[in-house]
């Protein structure tokens, strides 16, 4: 499907790495090479700082908000579509071409568009983590009811079952692990999404907060910024693993 | 009956838009009709050609680094399995991570400049190429190792007639995904700070309310994404004939 | 794709056993005829197989009689009804077991009878029982992933049997079991066969196998599938008993199946 590795866990290898990297920039950052690369210690007091006036967390919750906005309507259509897409060749047809074109579109260019559409408003990051998010969602689905086992549903249809039976008995929970992997895949897209629109409108969230301290030159208060949306990042993704592992145990 | 309902879909599309134009959903939506004007209009005034060769400029030198980069560097995480195990954790991480929180930073580094939308550009791609060509190497079937080694394959042989064809396929759909995750890392580094190119166009338009300029622009940005990562493809299952 | 049911007659107490009637039934799939003019009688209670290089219809054969497959012309009777998709009366055995991976054994042998609308408590007391027949007591709760393939054909076949088939269809049920595995479930099989006494239908490529198990092998030429030939099997039974498959008469009739079946290559 696609990106390759955002499937997999961090577990404390990852740990590890990303401890060595900020033991490596902390030496450097001393050493005062660069204006780019300032001491890990100095970014953490800025961040501790930027959490206790509560500018972060003003942020993050608008950046939430708006995220809950757009993925969340993005996973319940986009399963739909992409059960209706895998169950239904005539469903299939008429949007395959659509879903597969703008799944690899740079959707980042219809921002403006939705801008022109809803205004200077956070509906726009909404509406942005929505296009983001969608079609990881559909495609995944549609590919998980597809290659549901021909057996089980002769199986399933052989004892009788009818449409909805069918439907709610043997494709759905077939394509249930496919469609967690893109629930999983949607919500790190939908974290992307988030960002750039965000940015792009600068009006709200953690998105504004970048570009604000980007354009004023406040390097530590950037790096805060940036630490923090990778952590939510991580944060939402390792929530959607657990979620995706209680779900499929059979496996 | 396929082509049908393909052509069923574009003229549904087609159509919701017109109606859309005209209900009106916001005074800021123009028509197909006046887009395509527009869109006709900006060809033969030169604007979007020049500002489609700007664009190229960022796309081909950020994009061409990370093919040139992120292949061998996957390739060697593949081949030498120790630095796999370490790198792919930063790579992994680059995927995951919404790389569009790095721009400002690399806007203060690089300066406004095609540069800065170049390394934008890398910086969205690169990651995935090198996933892919690491992914490719390390999906090699073990049989297939044990059947060289069997018939005496020096090492070379061995990365070079069953390693490189056996990743090449995963390699190629890198970067494809690569490249379409250039386009939109470009077009967020030029709609946002870089007065480059298509992005400059498309914000230009915005702000002085010429909205068809604008839809147009858009329009044609998203054809030609799909234009080249359509050519790719193709490319793609020429190379991979024997893929059935 | 919804087919019409008759009236769920799940775990019926009615006749054990239903004849079959394939009359004159062609098949094609698009261009590519599968089935020619087949005609096929299966006695009640009788055990047949369907034998024949790959490519024959076999399970094209074996899918029309289930009603899952419809077919281009003649007819199928199960009994007095005709066949016009998928009826209580048969039940089915899959060469790939079609086992719900998300489900226990348990639930899988109960889905039958779910599907056809009978109650929780004699669902679990139906699926109990079928699966201690088929030697898995003790693994209710298990999942088919931490089973052997032959323990999950066990559950198949509990499944199928379950619902009190007349009419046991089996696809190449052991194809994908080991030798050792295979020769025990052949004799357990036919041992709840002569309890039960459905009209079973047996599609293998295994002469050995068609021998052994049944009364009647059909013979299907490849490429359109035609009936080539019936062979009859006159050997004794109970053969689970006894040693059939170290006597002459076994070897022989093998032997002439293999006559038969290699001039049709």
């Amino acid at each position: 499907m696609t990106g390759a590795g955002a499937d997999r866990q961090f577990g404390v290898a990852g740990l590890g790495a990303v401890a060595g990297l900020l033991a490596a920039w902390e030496i450097v950052g001393r050493l005062d090479v660069s204006l780019f690369v300032p001491p890990v210690s100095g970014i953490a007091r800025v961040w501790w700082g930027l959490l206790a006036d509560g500018t972060l967390p003003g942020a993050a919750a608008s950046s939430l908000l708006s995220l809950v906005k757009g993925f969340v309507p993005a996973a319940v259509l986009g399963v739909a579509v992409g059960l209706a897409m895998g169950r239904f060749a005539t469903v299939r047809l008429l949007l395959d071409g659509w879903v597969n074109a703008l799944m690899s579109a740079p959707l980042s260019a219809l921002v403006p568009v939705l801008i022109a559409l809803f205004g200077v408003r956070d509906t726009v990051v909404a509406a942005t983590v929505f296009m983001f998010s969608f079609f990881v969602v559909v495609v995944n689905t549609t590919t998980g009811v597809r290659a549901t086992e021909r057996s089980l549903v002769d199986m399933a249809r052989l004892f009788g079952a009818g449409e909805l039976a069918l439907f709610g008995r043997i494709y759905l929970p077939s394509a249930l692990p496919a469609v967690m992997l893109g629930l999983r895949l949607g919500a790190v897209q939908a974290v992307k999404g988030m960002v750039v629109g965000e940015m792009l409108i600068s009006l709200v969230g953690l998105g504004e907060r970048l570009i604000y301290y980007g354009n004023t030159f406040l390097i530590l208060e950037l790096y805060a910024v940036i630490g923090s949306v990778l952590l939510l990042a991580l944060l939402i993704s390792q929530a959607a693993q657990t979620l995706d592992r209680a779900l499929v145990r059979w496996r | 009956m396929v082509l049908a309902l393909r052509l069923a879909s574009v003229a549904a599309f087609l159509l919701a838009w017109e109606w859309a134009a005209r209900v009106p959903i916001s005074f800021n939506f123009p028509s197909p009709g006046a887009t395509l004007v527009a869109l006709a209009a900006l060809v033969t005034s030169g604007a979007l050609l020049d500002a489609t060769a700007t664009s190229a400029r960022s796309l081909l030198l950020g994009f061409g680094a990370a093919a040139l980069l992120g292949v061998p560097l996957g390739l060697l995480m593949g081949v030498v399995r120790p630095v796999g195990r370490v790198a792919r954790i930063y790579v992994d991480l680059l995927i995951a991570l919404p790389t569009a929180a790095l721009i400002p930073l690399v806007i203060l580094s690089f300066g406004i400049s095609i540069l800065s939308s170049a390394v934008i550009v890398f910086v969205f791609s690169a990651p995935f190429v090198t996933m892919n060509a690491y992914g490719g190497v390390r999906d090699v079937r073990p049989r297939l190792l044990e059947m060289a080694r069997a018939f005496g394959a020096s090492w070379g042989q061995l990365v070079g007639r069953v390693v490189l064809p056996s990743a090449l396929p995963m390699i190629l759909a890198g970067l494809r995904y690569g490249l379409s995750r250039a386009f939109v890392g470009l077009l967020v580094a030029e709609l946002l700070l870089s007065p480059f190119g298509l992005g400059k166009l498309i914000m230009t338009s915005r702000s002085m309310f010429e909205h068809d300029r604008m839809f147009a622009t858009v329009l044609w940005t998203l054809l030609l994404a799909g234009a080249v990562l359509a050519g790719l493809g193709r490319v793609e299952r020429r190379l991979l004939r024997w893929r059935a | 794709m919804a087919r019409v049911m008759a009236a769920p007659a799940a775990a019926s107490r009615a006749p054990a056993s239903l004849e079959i009637v394939v009359d004159g039934v062609s098949k094609a799939f698009g261009a590519m005829p599968a089935l020619v003019d087949v005609s096929v009688r299966v006695g009640a209670g009788e055990f047949l197989s369907l034998i024949g290089p790959s490519g024959c219809g076999k399970t094209t054969l074996l899918k029309a009689i289930a009603g899952l497959q419809p077919v281009d012309r003649g007819r199928i009777l199960v009994g007095p009804r005709e066949v016009r998709g998928p009826g209580p009366e048969c039940s089915m055995v899959f060469q790939d077991f079609a086992l719900l991976p998300w489900s226990t054994v348990q639930r899988n042998v109960e889905f039958g009878l779910l599907l056809r609308g009978v109650a929780a408590a004699e669902r679990a007391a139906v699926a109990g029982r079928a699966i201690a027949k088929v030697g898995l007591d003790g693994f209710e709760q298990a999942y088919p992933a931490q089973l052997s393939g032959g323990m999950q054909q066990r559950v198949g076949l509990a499944r199928a049997l379950a619902v009190r088939p007349q009419i046991l269809l089996m696809d190449e049920p052991f194809a994908s079991i080991d030798e050792q595995t295979r020769r025990l479930f052949q004799d357990d099989l036919l041992a709840l066969w002569s309890e039960e006494r459905a009209t079973v239908v047996f599609v293998t490529h295994s002469m050995e196998e068609a021998v052994y198990l049944s009364d009647r092998v059909v013979v299907l030429s490849p490429r359109p599938g035609r009936v080539h030939r019936v062979l009859d099997v006159p050997l004794p039974r109970p053969r689970e008993a006894s040693d059939v498959r170290a006597s002459v008469g076994f070897t022989r009739l093998v032997d002439e199946l293999w006559k038969i079946l290699r001039k049709l290559q």
